[in-house]
């Protein structure tokens, strides 16, 4: 499958005459907006898909190889991952699968209805384990194997974020915890009786001192038309705050990104067009060695760290509000195991990269022989993750092109097994009503 | 060198002194984690706003601390403590010295000679509680706040624990004028019965330990609480046609530490299907006491009137009920209610009032109140003021009413220049009593925040406060800038104006003191503050 263009197609003879002239225009429209345009981006996805084996497994590839890794890299990033110092380290494809009772426990009966909105379903597995690329309703499939996808809940994650303006200028850093689970697992539920429930998570920020103590409950629901139950407890009020879920497009905690942005998207299907682009081969960060550092002239990017080159869905997401701040959204997720890997928006005053995210992830089962660092400020026991056969999300970089300014983020996730009990203990609004303070 | 030059030095070698590359937040053996900060406030006073005076150079050190002392059913690292799942014990320290009796030579000799000095020196134990897990059943021992209800700055439900306001009024951060309280705090968490979620049952049990809401009476302190008259403590009083010497003696009759003042509560807090909702109920002795003549022990002497009175703190029952309700699709608002009904709110009397509202004509009645409290939350897109974060709209109307009025009811009184046949008596003033209370009590609240710069550390707010029956209000614009992630500068500028009139209104909101001769208290606030 290569990537679908809007003007090539070999078997229509005119269109082989306009083709040279669609390219020439195409390439006429990105010099005028360089490589932060969404047109680039097209332009970048239609030049082709390189193959897998393009890039020498167990070579670290530098700033002298970047004619070598432009095939790899979304247009879109070029300038903040190309750098004099960049060192990439790529390693063979890995074979990450999901756990072996993964869809074992899914019911049946559920549809996707004419929104594109997933009913009925309840987890356990992926809702559509097989994407074929000319399904119309093939976007639609994808999303939401990410949306259900495995590992995304279940995790104790201590997170380090730093905020970086031009030049690597340090504007803070914060330190938070956020603990996570999933209740629909198919043909049972963690806590019974909470069935409508997807997955509860707790954050607690821990510094700097203006922010620590402040956590908020969020309540995600099976059923996608209903929104999230949220409550925030501030220390400076020593009680809870019900919260507004529906709000998307403001950025958070003065972060690089919008709620919209969690995990590539994080918003609602129906609020969207949706168009599946095909699948592309690009580098990812999907099972590294440790939290990678960061580098290039803002330290903006990871740097020394393992790459892979990994075949992605590609999906363009149009949002449908007037006042939404992007006219296109592309995210990149991975064809095997439905983790998002990139995303690009694009704003809509001008079509030029508004936020772009990276992801980096770990697959379990590396813990045993390669574990990740431990947070700064908690140890934690990397056995209780092997064994789980997901990935783990180790963080993420956010960079807000317009700003320009990014948020980087370290997240030291290690897998958690609630209790039915437990988890009904704690994912509680009585749990929200004090705090560390 | 005095000891006060050598405090000053201190503060500021603090300070200056304070490391900027010290960790955000201080861990020690994986177990205890220390935070806190130090603050220095200062204040100006501009009554015309074309002068400035200095009323406060306030200094504070906080501690903060949390000793997870027992994890995953082992305490200590090695015994088991079975179905008890955690604990932690936390600790919160507080030492303030405001300088501003030492800088200010005039504030220094008000107190010269006299017995008690400014309260210019705290310090103590803010909080010191232990929060025992064993699910479904927490419990929090010791110091505590305790905050209940939907209201932001006013006082329905959110009546456990005693303010503070000697300091500055309520202008500062409830959470730093709260009176913590010694109490147990439990909550059994029901969870789901059919319709509601997340329910859960909380009681409250405060053993002994009755306060009052603090407020400073020394009309030579900054923020001294008087009425609309001279700033002067009354000493006079006429009987007959005779000017006499007032000898009050004040009797407080705050319960004792007898296990028969506890006080009690309990919450039922659950949501059904996008409202949650609670039922409160509190019995407490009121934190507002009111004094009450002692008319068998008043004696008049040729010279003086010896008049005894005694601070009562009565039996509150407060019921409530509060609730929220997310609505995401037409609005995207939060809407909150509170309500509560109060018996036995402690009522001053004017003198002379009929027997029927006073049967023992000794200035003092309880009374019944209610308060309906609406609000809405809405995060606003206005592009043209950020176009990166929404702004976070919040609105509140407080309507409080007593349901046994009567007009004799009395607010704060105020001392006037005694009078004898039409002629001032210098150094000489009177207690009266002319602020007649509403029976309906009414105030709006409007506050608008946002962030601003590329990380956000630009944190403005800005807060209008009105009170339609006295036309009293209150503007507040405020910004915090964070400079690193120790440093944070803060300015608010503190704005009391009225339309027109001078009555006081029950929430001493608008131009009280002043009403524009000089007296007024906007007021700019400078901070300076390290966190770690």
């Amino acid at each position: 499958m290569s990537i679908a263009t809007p003007c090539v197609s070999p078997r229509s003879s005119l269109r082989r005459w306009l083709a040279p002239l669609c390219a020439l225009l195409f390439a006429a429209a990105a010099e005028a907006d360089g490589d932060a345009g969404y047109q680039a981006l097209r332009d970048w996805l239609a030049a082709g898909d390189p193959p897998t084996e393009g890039l020498t497994a167990g070579q670290h590839f530098g700033a002298k190889d970047r004619a070598q890794l432009e095939a790899y890299i979304p247009r879109t990033a070029w300038t903040y991952y190309f750098f004099d110092d960049m060192d990439m380290e790529v390693a063979a494809p890995g074979d990450y699968p999901p756990p072996p009772t993964w869809g074992k426990a899914v019911k049946a009966g559920y549809t996707l209805d004419d929104r594109g909105v997933l009913k009925g379903f309840t987890g356990g597995g992926y809702p559509f384990p097989e994407v074929t690329p000319d399904d119309p309703q093939a976007a639609y499939k994808v999303i939401w194997n990410m949306l259900w996808r495995p590992g995304q809940n279940d995790y104790d994650m201590p997170m380090v974020t730093w905020l970086r303006g031009e030049g690597g200028k340090l504007d803070r850093k914060l330190e938070y915890m956020a603990v996570n689970s999933t209740y629909a697992k198919g043909d049972e539920c963690l806590v019974p009786g909470y069935e409508e429930v997807k997955s509860k998570r707790i954050m607690e920020f821990r510094s700097p001192r203006d922010m620590a103590g402040a956590k908020d409950m969020l309540v995600s629901f099976v059923d996608h038309d209903r929104e999230d139950s949220g409550w925030l407890y501030m220390p400076a009020q020593r009680k809870p705050r019900r919260t507004l879920a529906s709000e998307r497009t403001s950025e958070l905690m003065g972060m690089d990104m919008i709620r919209e942005d969690m995990d590539g998207f994080g918003g609602k299907v129906h609020e969207n067009n949706w168009t599946y682009l095909g699948t592309r081969n690009v580098v990812a960060t999907i099972n590294v060695a440790d939290n990678p550092e960061f580098g290039g002239p803002h330290l903006w990017v990871p740097n020394k760290a393992r790459w892979e080159v990994r075949k992605a869905h590609v999906l363009l997401i149009e949002p449908k509000a007037k006042d939404h701040p992007y006219s296109h959204r592309v995210v990149f997720i991975d064809a095997e195991n439905f983790w998002t890997l990139w995303m690009f928006a694009f704003d809509k005053a001008d079509d030029q990269l508004l936020r772009m995210q990276q992801h980096f992830l770990k697959y379990t089962e590396s813990y045993d022989d390669e574990p990740p660092q431990q947070a700064p400020y908690i140890s934690q026991d990397w056995n209780k993750s092997v064994g789980h056969h997901v990935l783990m999300h180790l963080g993420e970089t956010d960079i807000n092109a317009k700003k320009p300014h990014a948020t980087m983020s370290h997240c030291y996730t290690n897998k958690r097994v609630f209790s039915s009990a437990r988890a009904r203990q704690y994912y509680s609004l009585r749990n929200m009503i004090s705090g560390r303070r | 060198m005095t000891l006060r030059r050598h405090g000053l030095l201190a503060v500021a070698a603090l300070l200056t002194g304070l490391p900027l590359t010290a960790p955000a937040i201080i861990t020690l053996n994986d177990n205890i984690e220390v935070e806190g900060f130090v603050q220095s406030q200062n204040i100006l006073r501009t009554p015309q706003m074309d002068d400035a005076e200095f009323i406060m150079q306030r200094n504070t050190a906080q501690i903060e601390s949390k000793y997870y002392f027992l994890k995953d059913s082992t305490a200590f690292g090695r015994f088991n403590t079975g179905k008890l799942e955690e604990a932690t014990f936390t600790f919160v320290g507080r030492a303030v010295y405001d300088s501003i009796y030492d800088i200010r030579e005039s504030y220094r000799d008000d107190y010269i000679g006299r017995e008690n000095g400014p309260r210019q020196h705290e310090g103590k134990v803010r909080e010191a509680y232990l929060d025992l897990v064993l699910p479904p059943f927490s419990l929090r021992l010791g110091k505590q706040q305790i905050v209940w209800g939907e209201t932001d700055n006013f006082r329905a439900l959110d009546v456990i624990n005693p303010l503070d306001l000697s300091w500055h009024w309520v202008w500062e951060s409830w959470e730093d004028i709260r009176i913590p309280l010694w109490a147990a705090r439990g909550v059994y968490d029901i969870g789901k019965i059919g319709k509601l979620e997340e329910s859960f049952l909380e009681v409250v049990y405060i053993p002994w330990d009755v306060r009052q809401n603090v407020v400073e009476t020394d009309p030579n302190k900054p923020w001294s609480l008087y009425g609309p008259g001279a700033q002067a403590l009354p000493n006079s009083a006429l009987v007959g046609n005779d000017l006499l010497d007032l000898n009050l003696k004040v009797i407080d009759g705050r319960p004792g530490r007898k296990l028969e003042n506890g006080q009690a509560g309990f919450r039922f807090k659950a949501v059904w299907g996008n409202v949650d909702f609670s039922f409160n109920y509190f019995y407490s002795f009121s934190a507002d006491p009111r004094a009450q003549f002692r008319n068998e022990f008043t004696r008049v002497t040729p010279t003086a009137l010896n008049a005894v009175v005694e601070t009562k703190y009565p039996r509150n029952h407060l019921v409530g009920f509060t609730a929220n309700y997310s609505e995401e699709k037409y609005t995207q608002t939060v809407f909150r209610l509170e309500t509560t009904f109060t018996t036995g709110v402690p009522i001053t009397i004017a003198p002379g009032a009929p027997l029927s509202v006073d049967p023992n004509q000794d200035q003092f009645e309880t009374a019944r109140r209610s308060v309906v409290m609406l609000a809405a939350d809405r995060p606003t897109w206005m592009k043209w003021l950020n176009k990166d974060r929404t702004i976070f709209l919040s609105s509140q109307i407080f309507w409080r009413r007593w349901l046994d009025y009567d007009e004799s009811f009395r607010g704060l009184s105020s001392a006037l220049p005694a009078t004898l046949n039409g002629v001032v008596q210098p150094g000489r003033f009177f207690s009266v009593n002319n602020d007649e209370i509403d029976q309906d009590e009414v105030v709006m609240t409007f506050s608008a925040s946002t962030t601003y710069g590329d990380a956000g550390l630009l944190q403005p707010r800005f807060v209008f406060a009105f009170d339609p029956r006295s036309t009293g209000a209150y503007n507040q614009i405020y910004v915090d800038y964070l400079l690193s992630t120790h440093v944070v500068l803060r300015f608010q500028q503190n704005l009391f104006w009225r339309f027109g009139g001078k009555e006081i209104g029950p929430w001493q909101l608008g131009d009280l003191w002043g009403h524009s001769n000089g007296q007024s208290r906007h007021e700019s606030v400078f901070q300076f503050i390290y966190q770690f």
